[in-house]
């Protein structure tokens, strides 16, 4: 199954002075949690260990944070993260072919950590995501498969 | 694989306040709330009339390295 990498705005900056989008191989997903849902982005980082979302997507699944199942890791900045895991369901969209339409669902153990509230979307990691499904990225094409 | 037209966010986040979060309407093409917590972002939406937005951030610096 085919999607669209997505495309945000950028600033100019020093090293690439002409850059003024910057494209990404996103996801759009509905995270559920029995009654309660959540619509956001997600980032397929194939680099990431783990599934990881910004902590207050959590409360709007009626996930207390912080629980007992917890997590250090460690990504670009210097001190260790915390996460706390949870088991929801992840609904796939397929906005190729229509906005909000479902492609593909699956369950995960997701971790929700107060370090990604800042960039305001999710990692879907190697475990519980590229465990799962085998991913293809074609960055010149603007698309990557998931073979769901 | 074939080519297929990426999502393009550039003018409706055009305008959008960074490090804020933003809720979308579930077709991307409008902003129905922003705020400086989820809350504020989701109560606006609501009232808007998009009880189940698209919720993101357009983060304060160029890229993301994660």
């Amino acid at each position: 199954m085919q999607f669209p990498f997505v495309v945000f705005p950028s600033q100019p900056s020093g090293a690439f002075p002409g850059v003024k989008t910057v494209k990404r191989p996103l996801l759009f997903l509905t995270f559920q949690r029995g009654q309660k849902i959540i619509n956001g982005l997600a980032v397929v980082d194939s680099g990431a260990d783990e599934c990881i979302f910004p902590a207050s997507w959590a409360a709007q699944l009626d996930i207390a944070i912080p629980n007992q199942n917890t997590y250090v890791f460690s990504g670009t900045a210097d001190a260790p993260q915390l996460a706390y895991f949870e088991n929801i369901q992840i609904h796939v969209w397929n906005n190729a072919v229509s906005p909000s339409q479902i492609a593909f669902s699956f369950d995960l153990y997701a971790g929700f950590c107060e370090t990604l509230e800042h960039v305001g979307m999710g990692l879907l990691g190697q475990n519980g995501f590229f465990s799962r499904f085998p991913i293809r990225v074609d960055n010149a094409k603007n698309s990557f498969d998931i073979d769901v | 694989m074939a080519a297929i037209a990426p999502i393009d966010l550039t003018a409706v986040l055009k305008d959008a306040p960074a490090g804020e979060w933003i809720a979308l309407s579930r077709d991307e093409q409008r902003i129905v709330g922003t705020g400086k917590t989820l809350d504020e972002a989701l109560s606006e939406a609501k009232k808007q009339g998009e009880g189940e937005p698209i919720v993101l951030k357009v983060p304060p610096v160029s890229a993301l390295i994660l």
